[in-house]
């Protein structure tokens, strides 16, 4: 068995091959042919993925930091940019491995779904099949999507990126030959690449300071420019002293520009607030695509690059991060609620869990967001593919108002999509029976973040060193760290999640005693431990969250369960409401293996598998001093009060989730209550609410998506609208007014000219004037102008032969001077000779 | 061990196959890839001059001033295409010879 390394390498590579079969013989392999091509490449990577992630998990936590070192050492060396070395290397920590096997295996089963999906598709344009090329795209878009898992370097992961957007554009695109989908595509492609912008800033910045684009390396660069150690070929970007447009940009400023340029990216790939218009628009594409892309996989990339760049980002960054996080969840999960459209609900509500998440990163989650992109990865791609099977069964109907009782047609999908919203909604009782806590991984996920961001905003920090962090914004942030001490109890805050791996039921069991891992995770040894005292000294300057950051959150656990149960309800429950839909509605069955494949990993995945790898790569991957990572622990209630991350000495000990549980822990009975009771008999209830004075306005303007599309496409549709026309004008008024001008000019004179001419000179014309005119010049004028004429065809290709038929003769010429010359003197020569010689 | 000469064979042979691409296809498009194709044989051949001479950017300055310049004439050429379409319902440049002498 090769290493886990190449193992990786494989995986991804196996996708590629599978593509480039496709691209080249994909219309010889024909309709079902071709999807098996891809089918059995995925598959083999979700083999060699589990095969990994086996041995890994079976790996003591020593031994798999040897194995991330190796990997780290063993990199092949691509190229040199200046003296920054450009390595390709498999970053391999258990975030990798979690994230490989995640994304393989419900790629896999997306595939399997497709095949069903596509087979009831027309697929063709003009005659065309375009079957295989879904299927490599869908191959292309893995391999990519691998990659970027995998990259060690920012900037292959960056290539990657750019692999994955073009993919996205592909597949939204698939029916291109349908308007709305080529707009879609484009316009996922474009917003992507504003994002993209701020991506290559963040990178060029970190070229340029930190002296090499390795994120390992990146990382510990950063480290020690903070401590004050600058390496070769760095410059100290806290030391950096700018100068732009008159204002002065201090070294913590420029380190924030850079957290934020690389967030950039993200925010285009997760679509958070400002571009997160695409992604609704996204769902034009066929629906597994929605489901593997823009669900489960390509949308968490983003979230994914922020974990990869946590160690790169100052607390003002991640202040940044929170804030557009928060907005971004709020505002979509509001559009949600009045959607009808059962992929558009979807579609938004994928955007609310990525705000979380990234919101979850910026409060310093970072496990717990992670968490929640694994559990929300397995329970999204469910619920895509359950819409998948109902607009299949509906003869493409999407409209949820004219669905309604097909619990009866689709049992299958009726329940494992139920199993979806129950764990969107965050399903879980949130009192301990006995030592046990029961939900689903929703429920953790989401908990956790909140609880880190109850803790940030009620238990970290305090009055003074809030003002602190408000003086200290200007740059003096260092000096406001070096002399605090933390005054943070923080012996706790490596204790161990000890879930042990042989629970594997999804009732987490919490009564493990908190340092007992059977690992033994080295939890508080060497560099770490002072690693985590100077993090919690910064974290006490750290300004407290405003509490708006904390509540919004809240409300929307309570409204996040609302919508998706209404969804579910509109499409499954009540009477049916359009018979046409209703009696053509039916059930696939290689359509509903995935579903419950996917539900069973919805149920026993997460909390078992996904957290515990995901805390054990928090432990380097945020073990840096310049950012805040918190660790949620969620639902350990026994000794609540001990695992209190971060709590200040003169406030009391408040644990989080135990205050949490009055905020959040009913909210998914509160709000599937509400929509149950709003939609139990039908629509009327509903249209009788949105009459209400108040409501209607709301509702008008959330469906108008709170008017981003219409402001996008005022401002900048209609700036380019207005450039290009005044561009148009100034072409035609007045540069074509020039050249007008000009020749009229010329007419004008030549008028006059020939009246002048008539005038004076014909009176006295000997007819030798016009002899040399028409004769002479006239007929040579003729002679040459036919002669010219001949290559003068307007056509492009004969110019171009010409051109460079001519160049060639120029090189030759100059390539062969002397033997030109050589033998132009042996011709003349020998002519001289011959004309000697009587 | 690769050297210039790898590098200054490949941009020739990209070079030729541009132009020839240039001279044999019809399609207005595919008559642009061949013009990327010169475009970007050049770009190597500077890159690969510049790498041969330590200490002196400025062939990868011009690669970059290429790569810009292939953009800009990528965006004006396919504006082009669109007009001569709408005038003569096809891309065939063959077709477009309302220039000739």
């Amino acid at each position: 068995m090769p290493d886990y390394q190449t193992r990786l390498i494989l995986g991804v590579l196996i996708p590629l091959i599978s593509f480039v079969i496709l691209a080249l013989f994909g219309p010889k392999l024909g309709k079902p042919k071709a999807s098996w091509v891809a089918l059995l490449a995925i598959g083999l990577s979700c083999l060699l993925s589990t095969s990994v992630l086996i041995g890994w998990v079976g790996k003591s936590v020593p031994e798999r930091e040897a194995l991330t070192a190796a990997a780290q050492n063993n990199q092949y060396h691509w190229s040199d940019l200046g003296s920054i070395s450009l390595d390709v290397g498999v970053k391999l920590d258990s975030l990798t491995v979690i994230m490989f096997f995640m994304v393989t295996f419900i790629a896999f089963w997306i595939h399997f779904f497709s095949i069903g999906y596509m087979a009831g598709h027309s697929d063709e344009v003009d005659g065309t099949s375009k079957y295989h090329r879904f299927f490599a795209y869908l191959s292309l878009f893995c391999f990519s999507m691998l990659g970027l898992v995998v990259s060690s370097s920012l900037l292959f992961l960056f290539f990657f990126w750019e692999l994955v957007g073009l993919c996205s554009y592909l597949l939204i695109g698939f029916y291109f030959d349908k308007k709305y989908a080529s707009n879609a595509a484009m316009k996922a492609f474009i917003t992507n690449r504003v994002g993209d912008l701020g991506f290559i800033v963040g990178l060029m910045m970190v070229a340029a300071f930190l002296g090499t684009l390795d994120l390992e390396q990146a990382a510990k660069n950063f480290a020690a420019q903070y401590a004050g150690v600058t390496g070769p070929n760095q410059i100290n970007i806290f030391a950096a002293d700018f100068k732009l447009f008159g204002f002065q940009i201090s070294g913590m400023a420029v380190a924030t520009l850079m957290g934020i340029g690389l967030f950039c990216g993200a925010m285009g790939k997760s679509a958070q607030f400002p571009l997160h218009v695409w992604l609704p628009d996204a769902m034009a594409g066929p629906t597994p695509v929605s489901a593997l892309i823009h669900a489960a996989t390509m949308v968490a990339a983003g979230v994914y690059l922020v974990a990869r760049i946590f160690r790169l980002l100052t607390p003002d960054a991640q202040f940044f991060i929170a804030v557009i996080g928060c907005i971004t969840l709020t505002i979509t999960a509001l559009i949600a609620i009045v959607q009808t459209d059962i992929k558009k609900v979807l579609a938004y509500s994928t955007l609310s869990q990525l705000g979380y998440m990234i919101f979850g990163m910026g409060v310093g989650a970072w496990v717990a967001a992670l968490f929640h992109l694994m559990t929300h990865a397995f329970f999204k791609a469910m619920l895509f593919l359950g819409s998948g099977q109902v607009i299949e069964g509906c003869h493409h109907e999407q409209d949820m108002r004219k669905m309604g009782g097909l619990r009866k047609k689709m049992p299958v999908t009726c329940w494992t999509f139920f199993l979806g919203v129950l764990a969107i909604a965050g399903f879980g009782w949130p009192w301990a029976i006995g030592h046990t806590k029961l939900g689903l991984g929703g429920y953790f996920s989401k908990d956790e973040i909140l609880a880190v961001a109850y803790d940030r905003t009620f238990n970290m920090g305090g009055e003074h060193a809030a003002a602190d962090a408000h003086t200290s914004r200007s740059g003096d942030w260092r000096i406001a760290n070096s002399e605090r001490d933390a005054r943070i109890d923080f012996a706790s805050l490596d204790t161990d999640s000890t879930f042990s791996i042989l629970n594997s039921t999804f009732v987490a069991s919490a009564d493990a005693p908190p340092h007992a891992e059977a690992g033994g995770q080295d939890a508080h040894g060497g560099d770490h431990a002072t690693g985590t005292k100077e993090k919690l000294a910064i974290a006490s300057t750290l300004r407290r969250l405003p509490k708006w950051m904390f509540y919004l959150p809240i409300i929307i656990a309570y409204v996040t369960p609302f919508y998706m149960m209404r969804a579910w309800w509109m499409t499954f429950c009540g009477k049916p409401r359009d018979h046409h839909v209703y009696d053509h509605a039916h059930e696939s069955k290689m359509m509903f293996i995935p579903l419950v494949v996917l539900a069973g990993g919805t149920i026993f995945c997460s909390y078992w598998l996904f957290r515990p790898m995901i805390h054990d790569a928090a432990k380097v991957a945020t073990n840096a001093p310049a950012v805040v990572a918190i660790d949620g622990e969620a639902h350990s209630i026994d000794e609540a009060a001990d695992r209190v991350m971060m709590t200040l000495d003169h406030h009391a000990a408040v644990p989080a989730h135990d205050w949490l549980k009055y905020y959040v822990g009913f909210s998914w009975l509160i709000g599937m209550g509400l929509a149950w009771m709003i939609y139990r008999n039908g629509l009327e209830t509903a249209a009788r609410i949105k009459r209400a004075p108040l409501f209607s306005a709301a509702h008008a303007a959330l469906e108008r998506k709170l008017f981003f599309d219409d402001i996008y496409d005022s401002v900048l549709v209609g700036g380019t609208v207005v450039i290009a026309w005044l561009s148009k004008n100034f072409d035609k008024y007045f540069v074509d007014g020039l050249v007008n001008g000009a020749g009229y000019a010329t007419r004008v004179a030549a008028l006059f000219s020939g009246r002048w001419l008539d005038m004076k000179v014909r009176p006295n014309d000997l007819g030798l004037l016009d002899w040399v005119y028409n004769g002479f010049i006239g007929a040579g004028a003729m002679n040459v102008a036919t002669a010219i004429r001949r290559p003068q065809n307007g056509r492009i290709r004969s110019y171009i032969v010409f051109a460079a038929g001519s160049a060639a003769v120029v090189l030759f010429v100059i390539l062969f001077r002397d033997q030109i010359s050589s033998s132009w003197q042996w011709l003349t020569a020998g002519l001289r000779a011959t004309a000697a010689t009587p | 061990m690769v050297g210039l000469t790898h590098y200054l064979v490949l941009s020739g042979a990209i070079f030729s196959l541009g132009v020839l691409t240039m001279c044999i296809k019809r399609n207005a498009i595919g008559i642009l890839i061949g013009v990327e194709l010169v475009l970007n044989a050049a770009s190597i051949n500077f890159i690969a001059f510049s790498k041969y001479q330590s200490g002196v950017l400025t062939g990868h300055i011009f690669a970059v001033f290429v790569i810009l310049l292939a953009a800009a004439e990528a965006a004006i050429a396919i504006a082009i295409f669109m007009n001569y379409y709408t005038n003569v319902q096809t891309i065939d440049v063959d077709r477009g010879d309302t220039l000739r002498g």
